[in-house]
């Protein structure tokens, strides 16, 4: 029986909450990075505040609450990137889940 | 004693895999680690090496794996449906032939290159803290006793061969050793024995009390629980998509639930269900 055949005969419902559960844990690591000696969540708030700065190189604290001393434009440009390509990848997983009934 | 049979090898070894597994009169682990290894193979393009006893190894296997190391098995350990061989893994260290080693669990189904990046974080020795349970997810994180630790997961550990790895396996050994009062001491049930919270206090144990934020690994572990089913989407070989579902129990009546995943690396507890994926 495949799965299709499965879920009709069981009669079972798309659970979203858990869909939508499962998104945020495979997406949100992804959003996790290493760089620079230091571990880093491509956020809204770290990818903002290394915008926002105009100084060559900045120190923050990573994921390990260890200060780091890195290169702005490179960490900048390494966390848009990841931040682009995972959200394009969530998004698109989450609007086929969306449709599932 | 251990017996080592390995390829010869061109370069130095570095990177790897080490899988441990002992057949039970319940399940076979061998295959299960051969399922896990050719994923391994495939997702991470990592070579794996097993650590087996000689009664494991089927007569007639097509699968090579990097290394077998044989052991011989410790049978103290009991559960209510016979002996479950799941003693010595904190030998890992000893045993394993590679500088930075992935150890995991035989029934952890790998859809993904994610456990790469456990190679890129700066620490020497990382497992997970938290979890995830899928169509569980408001499911509390298990404690050693209510007012104890957080358990940390002995599903996958990375670690370098370095000092300080060596103390946090070698001082697994010793909470094996002395496993009941350990229990007692913690508040946990002494039998069976588990690798997890032997692995949870060894690694305070090792670093004084504390636990590193550095020694965990910055994500979750998703499990599957043992009375969730996975089915595979398709039948490809190395399929990353599953439908999982479940029953959820409400008001007296089930109601069959399902989600869909998709190339996320998960531990199956139901190893029945393991088999039937791989």
């Amino acid at each position: 029986m495949d799965t299709k055949t499965l879920i009709t005969e069981a009669k079972a419902r798309f659970n979203h909450n858990s869909a939508k559960a499962y998104l945020k844990e495979k997406y949100e690591s992804k959003l996790i990075v290493a760089d620079q000696f230091g571990l880093w969540s491509a956020n809204l708030a770290t990818i903002n505040f290394l915008t926002s700065s105009s100084e060559d190189e900045i120190i923050l604290i990573d994921n390990f609450n260890n200060p780091v001393k890195i290169n702005r434009k490179s960490l900048l440009s390494k966390l848009n990137a990841v931040y682009k390509s995972t959200m394009e990848e969530w998004y698109t997983e989450w609007v086929a889940l969306e449709k599932k009934r | 004693m251990v017996y080592r049979m390995g390829r010869l090898r061109e370069k130095k070894m570095s990177k790897g895999v080490i899988l441990f597994a002992f057949n039970s009169p319940k399940f076979n682990y061998y295959d299960m680690a051969v399922a896990t290894a050719k994923r391994i193979n495939h997702f991470l393009d990592l070579p794996v090496s097993i650590v087996t006893d000689i009664t494991s190894i089927p007569k007639n296997t097509t699968y090579s794996f990097d290394n077998t190391i044989l052991i011989t098995a410790d049978t103290s350990n009991k559960r209510d449906w016979g002996t479950w061989i799941n003693k010595g893994r904190y030998r890992a260290f000893e045993l394993s032939p590679y500088d930075e080693t992935l150890l995991i669990d035989t029934d952890y189904l790998v859809n993904s290159t994610k456990l790469l990046n456990t190679f890129e974080l700066p620490t020497d020795f990382c497992c997970h803290e938290d979890t995830h349970f899928l169509m569980y997810h408001t499911k509390h994180l298990e404690m050693l006793n209510p007012y104890g630790f957080k358990t940390l997961w002995a599903t996958v550990v990375r670690f370098n061969k370095t000092k300080r790895a060596e103390q946090i396996f070698n001082s697994m050994g010793m909470v094996q050793s002395n496993y009941e009062h350990y229990a007692n001491l913690h508040g946990f049930i002494p039998s069976p024995y588990r690798n997890d919270y032997a692995i949870t206090l060894a690694t305070r144990i090792a670093n004084g009390n504390t636990l590193p934020v550095e020694d965990l690994i910055p994500w979750n572990l998703v499990h599957i629980g043992k009375n969730i089913m996975v089915y595979k989407n398709n039948d490809d070989v190395f399929n990353t998509e599953y439908t999982v579902m479940f029953d959820n129990w409400q008001r007296g009546k089930i109601r069959k639930e399902y989600t869909v995943v998709k190339e996320l690396d998960f531990h199956v507890m139901n190893k029945d269900n393991f088999m039937e994926l791989v």
